[in-house]
């Protein structure tokens, strides 16, 4: 047996779906929420010596259960069976839903928070709890643990060389992606979870770690509020789902702990404070940030299969920072027949002649760094009459013109490297032969459900700082202002996106968040 | 900020409204039967599932698709949504077939399920230019719910040169080693640029 089998199958995992009667757990930390910034905070409590209990609303599935296809996969691994939106429809929001959260489906894109971004957070949001120098260690173990590295470029599929090429040609700043894979065998599937293992997620990493260390983990437990007493959480109240997660089982659970850290990420860790009456002043579940997402598609003449190699190998930040302008960044995203499916415009014949290109259409993103600007507050999460998070996400002005510029951009680059024909994503496209049409661009329909918006990067909703009056928890432990034992540990801490793909950022983060509580004990 | 919060609730609420309608009938033309259900539903109403079947057989043309077999895995998929979704979808579906505000913005006297082929796509693209918000945000989430339920199933994978290989998990590693293994600091090194 492995030892990664072992671990999955120790007694401290409990699979909550098979409970037969209600729970009552203890420890001295619970932790709610088993992603990036949950996990690492097991891991590193659990080594320093404290009980620690996990609590995981999704499924424990392991590589076993990748099997590279959509249908088993995409259902159990996204929130709400990937089929969460923004309250309008409007923006599809890609969020994983398993032990070892989004990590276990995300293109395991990797960078440290730009130095520039901390200093921000400092000037403009009052972050003074840790400067950019105190992150470095962090960063640092996480990269070992997680064998980050950066790639070669003669690793990149046709896909993401067709994107720096492009930038190449144009004189654009862009680099290779630093990667936290092992060994990859390069399947492309990152995305429905590694079916070897190579992707190091938490699911094989810190949670690993962190029931080795001694950690309890409880999957398939669904918290729903703490109970507040004298400023600080007496309880933890939950409910226990089946093997599914599509329905309660009927029983429920009670967590009593010294500290309670809440890692659910920026969608569902606001809805559970605000659930719970914690609603710091009226900022819990504000300043929500996506990232938002538009794309472009080319066609080749050479084969480009993008569903085949690491999903992401390569991004430019030439167009990051436009001073009074929304600045993005350039991506190449991978290609799975559902997901893609609806992002090819049209419907019947249409849609059919345009879809059966896809082997020689590649696919390129620009993702909106949102949060920077006082005009582009970001969105806000509130309650469903159920308890359930509901998104609400303005686009405004200012990101209209930010991706009317960078759809102009998508093309200038995709035309330079190569590419016959460029199809922008709207429902009425932009079909462009040889040369970018920006009149046409100008011209499309720039609304809410003319041209998909999507996320994959959720930010924001419980900001840190260190005035109760303009933040959430405080920046040094990222500690409620307001409730004694109670952290929040996750990328909704952020006082504004990041510019980057967010992982790392919580990872480093948390680890230096949860050594100072360690320290502390 | 304040602003565009009320402009939000207030365009939230004309939707509201008008997918309230999806709630109301004409008795004088009711649903046609498109399909038969071959398994028990789990999220979509009878009603629902049936303007699904008519949706699935105008949005998924190909040849072999089958648009019964596109509703339940559409279903599927629902089965995992939050509630609040599925009532939502069944909703907008009711809405998509009803012929009430089809008279008002289609000029229609039928509903979706009764109209020929011809006429269901010119509602569909209607739909897909409106000028109203709630109309296209409909159309696209259930012509996504349609394409990913046919597109997610291997059976229509023959046209996109796509067939990812079954049994890699056979190879997997077993990287749970704590601390950082020699051998991962080596492969990192190694693919260091």
């Amino acid at each position: 047996m492995t030892k990664l089998a072992v671990i999955r199958s120790s007694p401290n995992v409990v699979d909550g779906s098979r409970s037969t009667g209600d729970l009552v757990l203890e420890a001295d930390v619970c932790i709610v929420g088993t992603g990036a910034g949950g996990a690492v905070t097991a891991a590193t409590l659990a080594r320093a010596g404290l009980s620690v209990l996990m609590l995981e609303e999704g499924g424990y599935y392991t590589h076993a259960d990748f099997t590279m296809r959509e249908k088993d996969t995409e259902p159990r691994l996204y929130q709400e069976g990937m089929t969460r939106t923004t309250a309008d429809g409007a923006i599809a929001i890609l969020q994983g839903r398993a032990v070892g959260g989004t990590t276990v489906v995300n293109w395991t894109t990797c960078f440290r928070t730009p130095e520039d971004v901390v200093e921000h957070w400092k000037k403009k949001h009052g972050v003074a709890g840790f400067a950019y120098a105190d992150l470095v260690p962090h960063y640092e173990a996480i990269e070992q643990r997680l064998a980050i590295a950066k790639v070669g470029y003669g690793s990149m599929n046709p896909n993401n060389r067709t994107l720096h090429d492009g930038c190449t040609k144009l004189g654009w700043s862009v680099d290779t992606l630093r990667r936290n894979v092992h060994a990859c065998m390069q399947t492309g599937f990152c995305h429905l979870g590694c079916p070897v293992n190579a992707k190091r997620s938490m699911l094989v990493t810190m949670i690993p770690d962190a029931i080795d260390a001694g950690a309890k983990l409880v999957f398939r437990a669904r918290a729903d509020r703490f109970e507040v007493e004298a400023g600080a959480v007496k309880a933890l109240r939950g409910t226990l789902l089946d093997a599914e997660g599509r329905k309660p089982t009927g029983r429920t659970f009670t967590v009593k702990a010294k500290r309670f850290v809440v890692s659910g990420g920026a969608i569902n860790s606001p809805a559970l404070l605000l659930r719970s009456g914690i609603d710091g002043g009226g900022l819990v579940g504000t300043r929500t940030f996506l990232h938002p997402v538009v794309g472009s598609a080319a066609v080749y003449e050479e084969a480009i299969e993008p569903s085949r190699g690491a999903p992401q190998s390569a991004a430019s930040h030439h167009f990051a920072h436009r001073g009074d302008e929304v600045g993005f960044f350039l991506e190449a995203v991978p290609w799975y027949p559902a997901l893609i499916s609806t992002t090819t415009p049209g419907f019947g014949p249409a849609h059919e002649a345009a879809f059966v290109q896809s082997p020689h259409t590649a696919l390129h993103i620009a993702i909106a760094i949102d949060g920077f600007h006082d005009d582009v507050p970001g969105g806000r999460v509130t309650l469903r009459e159920s308890g359930a998070p509901l998104i609400e996400y303005p686009i405004v002005p200012k990101l209209w013109n930010a991706f009317r510029f960078a759809q102009k951009r998508l093309a200038e680059m995709q035309f330079a490297s190569g590419a016959k024909t460029v199809r922008t994503i709207h429902e009425v496209p932009v079909v462009m032969h040889g040369k970018v049409d920006e009149a046409a661009i100008d011209a499309a329909r720039w609304e809410k459900g003319s041209v998909p918006v999507s996320t994959a990067h959720q930010m924001g909703g419980c900001r840190m700082g260190d005035d109760p009056k303009t933040s959430v928890v405080r920046s040094e432990d990222l500690r409620c202002h307001t409730v004694s034992n109670l952290h929040v540990i996750d990328g909704s801490v952020f006082p504004t996106s990041l510019g980057v793909n967010p992982q790392q950022s919580i990872y480093g983060l948390a680890r230096l968040v949860a050594t100072r509580i360690a320290a502390a004990k | 900020m304040a602003t565009s919060r009320r402009s939000f609730l207030r365009k939230g609420l004309i939707g509201g409204a008008l997918l309230a309608l999806g709630g109301v009938g004409l008795a004088v033309y009711p649903s046609k039967e498109v399909g038969v259900a071959t398994a028990p539903l789990e999220a979509l109403e009878p009603r629902a599932f049936q303007v699904l079947v008519a949706l699935a057989s105008r949005i998924v043309t190909a040849t072999g698709s089958n648009p019964v077999a596109i509703a339940h895995s559409a279903d599927r998929t629902l089965s995992y949504a939050l509630p609040e979704t599925q009532e939502a979808i069944n909703k907008l579906l009711g809405l998509f077939e009803n012929a009430l505000p089809g008279l008002l913005f289609d000029g229609r006297l039928q509903p979706f399920t009764r109209l020929s082929a011809q006429s269901q796509d010119a509602v569909l693209e209607s739909w897909r230019t409106s000028r109203i918000e709630l109309r296209r945000t409909g159309y696209q989430a259930l012509r996504k719910l349609v394409l990913a339920a046919h597109y997610i199933e291997e059976s229509s994978w023959g046209p996109l040169a796509y067939s990812p290989p079954r049994g890699f998990s056979a190879m997997a590693y077993d990287d749970s080693q704590v601390g950082t293994p020699e051998w991962v600091r080596a492969q990192a090194n190694g693919d260091t640029k």
